[in-house]
Parts: structure tokens; C-alpha cells; sequence
């Protein structure tokens, strides 16, 4: 795994938001509008974007790992319209041969011949929305696809020549037992995906399952069988050969999404779309999030920022800590030192000792991360060290 | 003198009193509408949140009456709230009548008979009021009824109204003046005025409230306060219209302010008569009580570095709140704070809140406690108001705490339910009557330590809102009382220690470590919560370890938003007290008293 990890000053990856989905699950707090045709000027104003970022010296001097095309539903536009873009950005950008090219897709969007068509336009990696494969659970949230067709997206996924895939599966679901979830991880392990992303049902508080959280008209499981159903999914996913590389991801070896491993070590990357986030060695630029407004500024010849953050040394320090105790293997001292030319051990002095004191943190001379315990607790640590 | 009437609204809490006397300033057109804000004499934030008057207010109408001569009506305001009973009954004093408003559709409570009674042990003229009679559910024609046959007060001069449309406030200021007695007294006599409020102005020293019985005051006066010989000169008299307005002087029977360059409020009592120090009068007026507190708490920053801003607070607040005592304070598990006297829970909860409103503090209030005589062996006596310094109870010979004479006025059909309650509270000697049909009023003697927290919530919540409530301190009684600590982790926290009788010790305890554990979040390790008496265990609960807190996904959208999250569980912390190894949220230490819901 440690050899896909590239040196942080060097290389940057590019992140690419299609903020469009056929219609929103009850439980997402992402910028998406639902729709049942994307607007057709969207992609252009990604390209007038690019072009601004490609203009940079900054951009100039980098290589780019990995591209990421994310939403929303990329998958709502044609394949030639994807290809297309992955092709205008190549022209644009230094893009690695060997670089991860990652897609995102709704089951309820995919076809055979749209899958074919995205491999063969430079595609290598997809990463499915299951998030479960009992349907009495994906209709209590909103999904719009059910289990018959997620298992059928991979399949076609496959067939398509994706030798490179992940499933997305959500836990604490409301009324979720942990037989149904046992069910849903022996479903996922029969279809062999290299990577799967594990997440814990969060209620945000403006999302439509927040608020009926919030108002007591929906239950979800508790924090115990919480930590059970985290604990059942560790158990059989290492049991079949999987790493537990962060917080919510597993893979099979030298499969770690390169375009986030990238994020965990709060390293620099390009940000494209509405809402989109760009970090240029740590000046952090946040795009408007209104996909209207991104595409008006950059018809207009604007630049479509609507915040931005540049955070101190000491404060970029600490947020490259709480970032890389997410992955298990957590940071590198010295690479850490490199950067910032500040060490954990005398920038947090004591808190440090009580965390190791506790069972939460380990540290050697060569690494500081997270304890088995402390990751499921990790909040706890990173409260301490933000 | 002929042309004034001095009177006060009397009424049960929601019966409209604030929005009649809004009613009567925009007649009067003493306040423009620009100036009008809803519950204009209300001016607290705290009370106007809440509905309810604290300090009193006291606003001067010109009203030209239909027999063409200019009347001045001077409107003084009540608090309404049991908490501030002296205070209502030095504002009656005041006045030389009552309008008695009574809600059309919910008929006379216990409050508004309490009101009436202090009314006319101040011999007021009462106009009785029937308000809201714009509501569906308003009967009108039965609550004059019950007016007139239980209160045996006169059905003619019953007035209706709706305070809210404004139908019949025309016709109720015609009865003011007709109805009412202009004040009495002599302007020739020495000097005699009545405090019924003050308040501080940080620009002007205190300012006081006072209607004058007999004699005048005017600025350069050298005025000296009856009890405390205390003396100042006046710098400024004056009426209350919407701002206050100088004037030269002001004579017997008139209601003003007074301002004499006062810098502590405490000077000028509630209650207290001012005369002149060269020409004094030869007696005070009557009634006059200095201030008594009767539940006490320690008010603690949650941080310890706050402790000075807590200090400082605490002074500008008494300059403003005259019946709130403090004196340093400091607690094993909370560091050093104030411990306060209150005139009740009502008084305690506004000082809490505007200590964290007006000065942002944050802060940790202990279980409240009353004021318990502790006879010790040697036969001395001492009072313990804080269980922290509960003498060893093998030097104890016996305990007295004080007692109220509770009344409770309720529709028939909560009968058992309030004696339930009661007889729960260790109440004894109930009575009852039925002062009008379907209605009760229920007597019951109560140790105060028993209501000073929910009780009141508890009756209104058992009655559905019917039930009213007031109370009198009575006497000092024994009682069989033991300290109960509360242990978390092994650790007594000394600010949750509570006196409680012995019969009820084991199931406090057990609430009392309910409570806890619903307050006291998870930690990384289990929490033994434990309630004890002396060396033994009553009660025993467990907060479970913390299993899980992890954020699902972070990635480079939303790196700022979760590195804010973190921020914001950290600050979180800091508003919860450590305890030995365990951080206590601020909530718990007020609401191990709380009882349970049943």
C-alpha cells in the first residue's frame, strides 16, 4: 500500500463535482439538485475553470495522480460527454500514465454500453452507490435504485472491464438489525469489489432524515449496536483479506484510493465545480455551490470562488495530524517535521502522553497513529489535537 | 390632589395585565406608536420572554375624563409571580386602588385571591375586570357570578373588556376615575414617602419609585431613609410618563421617582419610608420588611479563570437587584464562586439567566437549598442555607426546617392528583373548601425545601395548566433530615449534595442517579454514579463506556467543515466541569432535584 503514496510536496490530484442526481435520498447533506436532465453548459463552464486553474504556474509545475469525477451523479451525463472531459482536462494538465482515474455512479444511472464506453475512454476505477443491499432499508432512504440492480451494475461494471471498483455501504440505518446488515456484507464480499467504503449513517441536522431524527419521528440504532455493526463489517471484511486503511475504507492490498489517500495527507489538489474545493499547498478555495452562479461567473471571465482559508503554520500543522490519524497507518514523523519543522511530541506536549496513557494513540520514532481502540473513538483523540 | 387615582392591576399570570396596561398607554396617547412595543412595561428581556413583570413599573396616564376635567392616572405595575409577594404588597400600598382582572373563560385563581386579599389589607377600592371577553370559551355572565357571590364584591361596578381589541377600555377608564378614591394627605406635614421599587441607572444612581403620603419633596431636599438613617440629596423628582419627567416637586398623594445621586441600590429598601433629615417625620410608615431571602445556591464559573468576570458581574448585577445576596464561596469540585440568596426559584433562575445574557458567563448552579436550623449538642444553634457545611451528625441533636402554608386552587377533578403531590412533598394539615362550585382550594403545610424546585411545574403539569399556586412562609419545624452525597467515580461532588428526609433517602438517591446518568454524556470508561448517606450507599447507577465516535467520511470537500466539527466538540468540553476524571455537563447539577414525570 505504502508504495502508491507519493511524495506530498510533488504530485496533486484533481477533483472534479457534478453536482446533479435524478432525486435526493433523504439522508444527504452534499451539494446536488435534483434533476432529470443535466444542464448541457455545465460541463463547458468545468472547462473554463480548468483552463483558469491550468494557467497557474502552480498547475504548471505539478503532476497529476489521480483524477476523480464525483457528485451528485456523474453518470446523469452521456459517456461522450464524460469522455470528453477527461480528454480536454489531459490536454490541459500533466495527468500521470499511470494515473488513478476514478468515476462515481448511482446503480439507477448505469447501462452496459455507457460502462463499456467509459472504460474505453480512460476510466479505471468506479465506485458504485449501493449503500445496501436490503431494499425495505434503500426505499426508507430515499435510494431510487434496489438490490437486483446493484448487484446487476456490478456485473456490468465488470463485464466493462473495471478491474478496479468500489461499493459504498451505509450502516445504522433506521430499524437495521444486525442480521440484515451480516446479509449485506456477504453480499458485498461475494462480488469482490478491491475496495469498499464503510460509513456510519450520520443524521445531519438540515437534511430531511436529520430533522425527522431530530424530532423524534425516526429512530436509529444506538451507539452500541453502532459499534457492533462496525465491528461485525471489521471482522468478516479482514477475515476475507481486506486492510482496514482508514476510518471508513477497506481494500484489498494496493488497492487504497489513491485520490483520497491523497486528501488524508492534506495534500494539494485542483477542485473543479460547484462547491468544489481546491487546496493549493495549503491555500484552500472553495467554489460556489450554486451551479447556476459557477457557470454565470465563468461565462463572465470570473474566477468562481466564494471562500477561501489559508491557515497558519501550527494550524495546518494540526489539521495534517487529525487528517492522517484517520488512515491506520497514520503519519510519518518525519515527513511531518519536514513540512512544518514542528514534531507532535513538542508541539502537544502532555496531551500526547495522556492520549498514549488512555490506549488511544500509539507513537514509535518512526510513526504516530490511531490505537485499534482509538480509531473507533478517533473523535476522541482528534478533538484533543485539532 | 383630587384629580389623581393611584392604582395597580391585580391578576393570575396570562389573565392579560400587560397587554390592559398597554392598552391604556395608547389610549391616554402618553407613548407614541413608534415608542409602542407589545408589553411595553415589561422592559426586561428576561420578562417579556417569558410574560411576566419582576421589577414593577410604574407609568403616569393624562386622561381627560367624560366630565371634561384632566385626571392623572398613575398605572403602578405588579411582578406577578409568588416569588415577589412583599413586593406586590408594597406596591398596593402605593395605590389607592385595584383593577382585579379576571380571564373571562378561566375564572379566579389562586394568585388573584391572594392578590385580592393583600389588596384589601391595604384598603383598596376594587373594580373588578372581566377580561378576554372576545374568546370563544369566555363566560362572562359565570364569572361575575362567581365574583360577585364568592368574593362578594359588586356586580355593578363589574367592568368587561378585551384588552386585546380594546372593547370596554374606554368605559374602564371612565370607572377608574369614577370609582376609585383620589389619595389622601397632607402636603403641610413632614415629610412621608413610600419605596415601592428602585432601579439602577448607571448614568444616574439609583432611582428610586415612591408614592408620597404626606408632605412634598423637591430637588436640593436633604431626604434620609427611615431604617437605615441613611441620608442623600436630591438632585431630581419627577413622574413617570413613557421617559421620565422632571418636576418641580412632588406632593402628597402624588407617585414618582426620585433621584439623590444613590450609588447602592441596597440603600433604598423596598418597603421603607423616606422623610426629610431636617423636618423628619415622627413614624414610618407601616410595613415596611427588609428584604428575606429563602433558597440559596452557589453560582460557580464553569471555568475557573472566569471567576473575576463572575465577581464583577455579580456587583453590577445587585446594583440592579437589591433582594439578591452573595458572599464568596468555594467547592472542592468547583473551584471558588459566590454562594446567593434568593427570594425563590422564580428570582434564582433570572439571576442565572441574566448573568449568562448580560455578561456571557457561563456557569454551574448548585441544587438549591433553603435556610435549615441546626441545633447542635452544646444546645447552640446554627443555620446552614449550604449542605457543603453540614455540621458531623454525631454533634447534631436536632434539625428544623422552615414551613409554608401552601394554597392551591384547582378544578375538582385534579383533587387527587394535587393531594398526591403533596402528601409525596411531606405534606401535612391539608384543607380544603370549595370557595365556588367545581373549584377547590386546597390548604396543605409543606416543608419549603420541597417545592423550592418543581413543584410548581409539577402542579401545572398534573393539572394541565388549572392549577394555581401560592404560598407564606409559616415556622421552623424539626424533621428527621440526612445529608445525601452523590459520588461519581468514587468522587463526592460536594455541589450535589442535598438534605433530604429519611424516609425518602433511598428513592432521592435513586432519582437523584437517574437523573445523572441521563445528563452525564459517555466517557471513554464506565462511571459509577452512586448517591450515599454517611458511609452507605442508597443508590447506584452506571454511565457505559463510550464506544464509538468516529465522523464516517472526510475528504477534501469537506476537510474546513469537519476540522470545524472538532473545534466544536472541543469547545463543548470546555463547558462542562472535570470532576475527578469525568466531565460533568452544566445541566446536571440543577436537575438531580428534578422529579420524575409519572
Amino acid at each position: 500500500m505504502e508504495q502508491n503514496i507519493g511524495p506530498v510536496a510533488g504530485p496533486a490530484g484533481l477533483y472534479v463535482h457534478i453536482p446533479f442526481c435524478l432525486g435526493k435520498c433523504s439522508y444527504c447533506a452534499f451539494v446536488s439538485w435534483p434533476c432529470r436532465r443535466p444542464p448541457a453548459g455545465y460541463p463547458a463552464a468545468l472547462l473554463s475553470q480548468a483552463r483558469q486553474l491550468a494557467a497557474l504556474p502552480w498547475s504548471r509545475q505539478r503532476c497529476f495522480t489521480t483524477i476523480f469525477i464525483g457528485g451528485g451523479t456523474p453518470t446523469m451525463y452521456p459517456a461522450a460527454v464524460l469522455n470528453e472531459l477527461l480528454a480536454e482536462l489531459r490536454q490541459l494538465f500533466a495527468i500521470s500514465p499511470a494515473a488513478e482515474i476514478s468515476l462515481e455512479a448511482n446503480p439507477d444511472t448505469l447501462r452496459p454500453e455507457l460502462l463499456a464506453e467509459l472504460r474505453r475512454g480512460g476510466f479505471n476505477r468506479i465506485s458504485l452507490g449501493v449503500q445496501s443491499f436490503t431494499d425495505e432499508l434503500l426505499q426508507k432512504i430515499g435510494r431510487r435504485h434496489d438490490a437486483v440492480g446493484a448487484r446487476q451494475a456490478v456485473a456490468w461494471a465488470r463485464q466493462a472491464g473495471f478491474a478496479n471498483l468500489n461499493l459504498d455501504l451505509i450502516y445504522g440505518l433506521p430499524g437495521q438489525s444486525r442480521r440484515q446488515w451480516a446479509a449485506d456484507l456477504a453480499v458485498a464480499l461475494e462480488l469482490a469489489p478491491e475496495h469498499l467504503a464503510i460509513y456510519q449513517l450520520t443524521p445531519e441536522e438540515e437534511t430531511p432524515l436529520g430533522r425527522a431524527v431530530a424530532a423524534g419521528e425516526l429512530v436509529l440504532p444506538d451507539q452500541d449496536l453502532c459499534a457492533e455493526f462496525e465491528q461485525d463489517a471489521r471482522r468478516s471484511l479482514l477475515t476475507a483479506g481486506y486492510e482496514h486503511y482508514e476510518v471508513a475504507n477497506y481494500c484489498r492490498p494496493g488497492y487504497a484510493c489513491r485520490h483520497n489517500l491523497n486528501y488524508w495527507h492534506n495534500g494539494s489538489y485542483l477542485g473543479l465545480g460547484a462547491a468544489a474545493v481546491s487546496c493549493l499547498a495549503g491555500l484552500r478555495l472553495m467554489n460556489v455551490a450554486s451551479p447556476g452562479r459557477y457557470r454565470r461567473l465563468l461565462a463572465a471571465g470570473r474566477a468562481p470562488y466564494a471562500e477561501a482559508e489559508a491557515l497558519g503554520l501550527a494550524a495546518s500543522f494540526r489539521e495534517t495530524v487529525i487528517m492522517g490519524l484517520r488512515l491506520r497507518r497514520g503519519l510519518r514523523l518525519a515527513e511531518l517535521e519536514q513540512r512544518f519543522a514542528l514534531t507532535p511530541r513538542h508541539y502537544y506536549g502532555t496531551i500526547l502522553d495522556e492520549l498514549i496513557a488512555q490506549g488511544l494513540l500509539v507513537m514509535d520514532h518512526e510513526r504516530i497513529a490511531l490505537s485499534e481502540r482509538g480509531f473507533a473513538l478517533a473523535n476522541q483523540v482528534l478533538h484533543r489535537l485539532v | 390632589m383630587k384629580n389623581i387615582r393611584n392604582f395597580s392591576i391585580i391578576a393570575h399570570i396570562d389573565h392579560g395585565k400587560s397587554t390592559l396596561a398597554d392598552r391604556f398607554i395608547q389610549l391616554c396617547g402618553s407613548v407614541s406608536d413608534r415608542e409602542f412595543k407589545d408589553q411595553l412595561l415589561d422592559n426586561m428581556d428576561i420578562e417579556r420572554e417569558r410574560g411576566i413583570t419582576i421589577k414593577s413599573q410604574t407609568i403616569c396616564l393624562p386622561y381627560q375624563a367624560a366630565d371634561g376635567r384632566e385626571y392623572v392616572l398613575n398605572l403602578v405595575d405588579t411582578p406577578g409571580h409568588v416569588d415577589f409577594s412583599y413586593e406586590v404588597s408594597r406596591a398596593l400600598a402605593a395605590c389607592e386602588g385595584a383593577l382585579l382582572l379576571v380571564d373571562a373563560a378561566q375564572g379566579i385563581e389562586a394568585q388573584t385571591l391572594a392578590n385580592l386579599y393583600l389588596a384589601m389589607e391595604n384598603d383598596l377600592e376594587v373594580i373588578p375586570v372581566i377580561n378576554k371577553i372576545d374568546l370563544p370559551a369566555a363566560e362572562p355572565e359565570k364569572v361575575a357570578l362567581e365574583i360577585e357571590e364568592d368574593l362578594g364584591l359588586e356586580a355593578e361596578r363589574i367592568q368587561l373588556c378585551s384588552a386585546k381589541t380594546g372593547k370596554g377600555v374606554p368605559e374602564l377608564l371612565e370607572a377608574i376615575v369614577k370609582f376609585l378614591p383620589p389619595p389622601e394627605g397632607d402636603p403641610d406635614q413632614p415629610l412621608q414617602a413610600m419605596i415601592f421599587d428602585a432601579q439602577y441607572d448607571s448614568f444616574r444612581g439609583t432611582i428610586i419609585s415612591c408614592k408620597v403620603a404626606n408632605g412634598q419633596v423637591k430637588a436640593g431636599d436633604q431626604i434620609t431613609f427611615y431604617s437605615n438613617g441613611i441620608s442623600h440629596k436630591v438632585e431630581e423628582v419627577g413622574h413617570f410618563r413613557f421617559k421620565k419627567e422632571p418636576a418641580k416637586a412632588l406632593a402628597a398623594g402624588e407617585v414618582g421617582y426620585i433621584i439623590a445621586g444613590i450609588k447602592n441600590i441596597a440603600d433604598a429598601q423596598v418597603g421603607d419610608t423616606i422623610t426629610l433629615k431636617d423636618n423628619p417625620c415622627a413614624k414610618p410608615l407601616p410595613g415596611y420588611q427588609p428584604a428575606k431571602q429563602v433558597v440559596f445556591s452557589s453560582i460557580y464559573p464553569v471555568s475557573t479563570e472566569d471567576y473575576e468576570d463572575l465577581a464583577r458581574a455579580m456587583e453590577k448585577l445587585t446594583l440592579n437587584d437589591a433582594s439578591l445576596t452573595f458572599q464568596k464561596d468555594s467547592s472542592s469540585a468547583l473551584g471558588f464562586g459566590f454562594r446567593c440568596g434568593f427570594l425563590g426559584l422564580l428570582h434564582l433562575e433570572v439571576v442565572q439567566e441574566r448573568l449568562e445574557r448580560e455578561f456571557g458567563l457561563s456557569l454551574i448552579l448548585t441544587v438549591p437549598s433553603v435556610n435549615y436550623h441546626v441545633y447542635l449538642n452544646d444546645s447552640t444553634m446554627v443555620e446552614v442555607d449550604n449542605p457543603a457545611y453540614y455540621p458531623d451528625p454525631g454533634s447534631i441533636q436536632r434539625v428544623e426546617e422552615p414551613y409554608i402554608k401552601a394554597t392551591i386552587m384547582i378544578p375538582e377533578r385534579y383533587m387527587g392528583a394535587v393531594m398526591n403531590l403533596c402528601m409525596e412533598r411531606r405534606g401535612v394539615n391539608s384543607n380544603h373548601h370549595y370557595p365556588m362550585p367545581g373549584r377547590i382550594e386546597y390548604t396543605c403545610e409543606l416543608p419549603l425545601s420541597e417545592v423550592i424546585y418543581d413543584f410548581y411545574d409539577r402542579l401545572k403539569s398534573l393539572t394541565q395548566g388549572y392549577g394555581s399556586f401560592d404560598y407564606e412562609i409559616l415556622d421552623y419545624r424539626a424533621g428527621d433530615l440526612v445529608k445525601m452525597d452523590l459520588l461519581v467515580n468514587g468522587e463526592r461532588v460536594d455541589a450535589l449534595s442535598q438534605l433530604v428526609h429519611r424516609d425518602n433517602a433511598r428513592a432521592r438517591g435513586l432519582s437523584a442517579c437517574e437523573k445523572l446518568k441521563d445528563e452525564i454524556p459517555r466517557h471513554m470508561f464506565k462511571i459509577a454514579i452512586q448517591a450515599g448517606i454517611g458511609g452507605n450507599i442508597v443508590a447506584r447507577t452506571t454511565v457505559s463506556a463510550m464506544r464509538k465516535d468516529v465522523l464516517a467520511k472526510c475528504y477534501g470537500g469537506d476537510i474546513t467543515r469537519k476540522r470545524k466539527l472538532l473545534e466544536k466538540q472541543k469547545a463543548g468540553k470546555k463547558k462542562m466541569k472535570t470532576v475527578g476524571n469525568v466531565e460533568i455537563p452544566q445541566s446536571a447539577f440543577l436537575a438531580v432535584l428534578k422529579s420524575d414525570e409519572k
